[in-house]
């Protein structure tokens, strides 16, 4: 077993000659070697821990703000006298969201719901689509037809559950569904909702429209066209949208990791230089040997690529340790605090790593190429001299 | 040797220059100088007195600022650095002093070295010279594993991997005992009997024993002693 692993070793030696020099020369001074590829871990591991860190709170955050950036929530404007949009208003909000998401005409008042003894301001909402705005909590129908859905604050203050009796503006409803208590930002206030059937209401109109776009540039979307279509002569409806504010937070984010990054870079940069100086060491202390790889007919590229091997192997090993010590740290951070494993867990960390190996590598091949450039140049009579 | 008599010529009809710390010096000036298949030459010579730098342009290490270098019979000034480091490989052995063996690898690839970057495993020849070298025993020793003698009869079999025309040694027998060096110059004429032109810059008159010709380098002037 043995001798086969040393024959195949031989094999891949004379295969790859550059690798195999360089792997012996870097097993020569092993101490040294290590500390430049302990550089190399370092830079690697400041980068991939605080490039994933930043990533994952990007991702935390969106996914706390959740859908609100894909809302776009159109009402009546103020100017107008009307309090309710018309069914043309509807109907030209739904051309243009027309596959780009879902329309949901809503309806709302301010009323005062109770159950039994007590009673508490409630945010009644009509609408026959509760999915769409509300989450599929555990009884939310697809078509809201009858009974109410109340929210967890309504709940709670009320003491409801399924199939208790819920008083709004006295009439009873049945409460069929009670919603969860609501993680994500939204311009809706579920938790203090009871959602009727919009046949519940007297008005005919709805005070808003709710387009849940299926992504931030279809709301985008959306809403522009929402503004052209409705408001092109005189104001008629306001358009709400956080998209921008949710993409000045995005921008934000990208700010403070790419500040992060680069503090991060800089220590790898100096675990390049530390590549370069141990390079230059290594190339001045066998000056003459690499004069006699000249003098015996080895080529001036084939020397430089020996040696920029060596100084990519440094890279090669200091990355990927750097790398993975990286990722397990960020994983450990996510198991002890609030930050949920599933935002460190996203392709976007997988390319991180990935960068960062690779930026670990070239830093190290670029430390290795003036001691290279200049080892493998240098006529071999004055190497051999040396 | 009838046919094709320059294995490898110098022909510095004026002086070759070296620029050196302040001022220049002129290390070789009018050398006229020929190796032919099958002799063994000694260049002798105080030290300073630019056998070394002779050595080096038979070698295609160096270019003479003024001359002309010939192997062949063709002038090899002009050729590119590329060309220069095949020539060597294909044409040229080397001998040093002090060995120059690569410290990390074994006897077997010390040998085998000129020939690591080519596609053809050299192994099997690199195996033959070092048992005719009396090295058959050692061939995956490392160098620091191996005597004095014993590391330049590594270099000798290094230097003939390739089968070359010319064999330059500089101080062959510098770092060895008598009884060693004699044994290695045994090898070295054995060698030229194959038909190799061997040029041995040297101090030690045990190498003008072993030589066809010496010629004496005084001043960068060449005397047939």
């Amino acid at each position: 077993m043995r001798d086969r692993l040393a024959r195949v070793g031989a094999r891949l030696g004379r295969r790859f000659p550059a690798a195999s020099l360089a792997a012996r020369n870097l097993s020569r001074q092993r101490l040294r070697a290590g500390l430049a590829a302990l550089g190399i871990v370092i830079g690697v591991f400041a980068v991939v821990s605080l490039g994933m860190l930043g990533t994952a709170l990007q991702t935390a955050a969106t996914d706390e703000l959740g859908g609100l950036g894909n809302q776009v929530i159109v009402s009546p404007a103020a100017e107008t006298d009307a309090e309710t949009l018309n069914g043309r208003d509807l109907r030209a909000v739904e051309r243009a969201a027309a596959g780009r998401g879902t329309v949901v005409p809503l309806k709302s008042a301010g009323a005062t719901a109770s159950a039994g003894d007590g009673q508490t301001v409630a945010q009644v909402y009509g609408t026959t689509n509760p999915r769409a705005l509300f989450g599929d909590a555990p009884g939310v129908p697809d078509y809201h037809r009858q009974g109410a859905i109340v929210g967890a604050d309504v709940a709670g203050a009320l003491d409801l559950r399924v199939g208790s009796t819920v008083t709004v503006e006295s009439n009873d409803y049945r409460v069929v569904a009670v919603l969860p208590e609501q993680s994500s930002i939204s311009p809706l206030r579920a938790d203090s909702a009871v959602v009727l059937p919009p046949g519940e209401f007297a008005a005919s109109g709805y005070s808003q429209v709710v387009v849940q776009a299926d992504s931030g540039g279809d709301a985008d979307a959306v809403a522009s066209e929402v503004r052209d279509r409705l408001n092109a002569r005189e104001r008629r409806v306001s358009v709400f949208s956080l998209t921008s504010v949710l993409d000045r937070i995005s921008e934000f984010f990208a700010l403070l990791n790419g500040f992060l990054l680069a503090v991060a870079g800089v220590s790898l940069v100096v675990a390049g230089v530390s590549i370069f100086n141990v390079m230059l060491m290594t190339v001045s202390e066998r000056r003459g040997e690499i004069g006699v790889l000249r003098a015996v007919g080895i080529h001036r590229d084939q020397v430089l690529r020996t040696l920029l091997v060596e100084a990519t192997l440094l890279g090669v090993v200091g990355g990927a340790l750097g790398a993975v010590l990286g990722a397990v740290a960020v994983v450990a951070v996510a198991l002890n605090t609030d930050l949920p494993l599933a935002a460190v867990l996203v392709p976007t960390n997988a390319l991180v790593a990935l960068g960062s190996f690779a930026f670990g590598v070239t830093v190290a091949l670029v430390g290795g190429l003036y001691p290279a450039y200049r080892a493998a140049w240098e006529p071999p009579v004055e190497s051999l001299r040396g | 040797m009838t046919g094709d008599p320059l294995a490898d010529a110098v022909d510095g009809a004026d002086p070759t220059v070296y620029e050196s710390g302040g001022g220049a010096v002129t290390a070789l000036a009018d050398v006229e100088f020929a190796v032919e298949r099958g002799e063994v030459v000694a260049v002798v010579g105080p030290s300073g007195s630019g056998k070394s730098t002779m050595l080096n342009l038979l070698g295609l290490l160096d270019d003479p600022t003024e001359g002309r270098v010939e192997l062949h019979g063709s002038p090899v000034a002009g050729r590119s650095a590329r060309e220069r480091t095949d020539v060597r490989r294909e044409t040229i052995g080397f001998v040093f002093q002090d060995f120059h063996l690569i410290p990390t690898l074994s006897a077997v690839e010390n040998v085998r070295l000129p020939t690591a970057f080519r596609p053809v495993d050299r192994t099997d020849r690199a195996v033959d010279l070092l048992e005719r070298v009396g090295l058959g025993d050692r061939l995956d020793h490392t160098p620091d594993e191996l005597s004095g003698g014993q590391k330049q009869r590594v270099a000798i079999a290094r230097s003939l991997i390739n089968e070359p025309d010319v064999l330059l040694a500089d101080e062959p027998t510098g770092n060895l005992d008598r009884d060693t060096g004699v044994a290695v110059l045994e090898e070295v004429r054995d060698i030229a009997a194959g038909g190799v032109g061997v040029v041995a810059v040297t101090h030690d008159d045990l190498v003008r024993e072993y030589a066809d010709r010496t010629v004496e380098l005084v001043d960068g002037v060449l005397d047939d002693a």
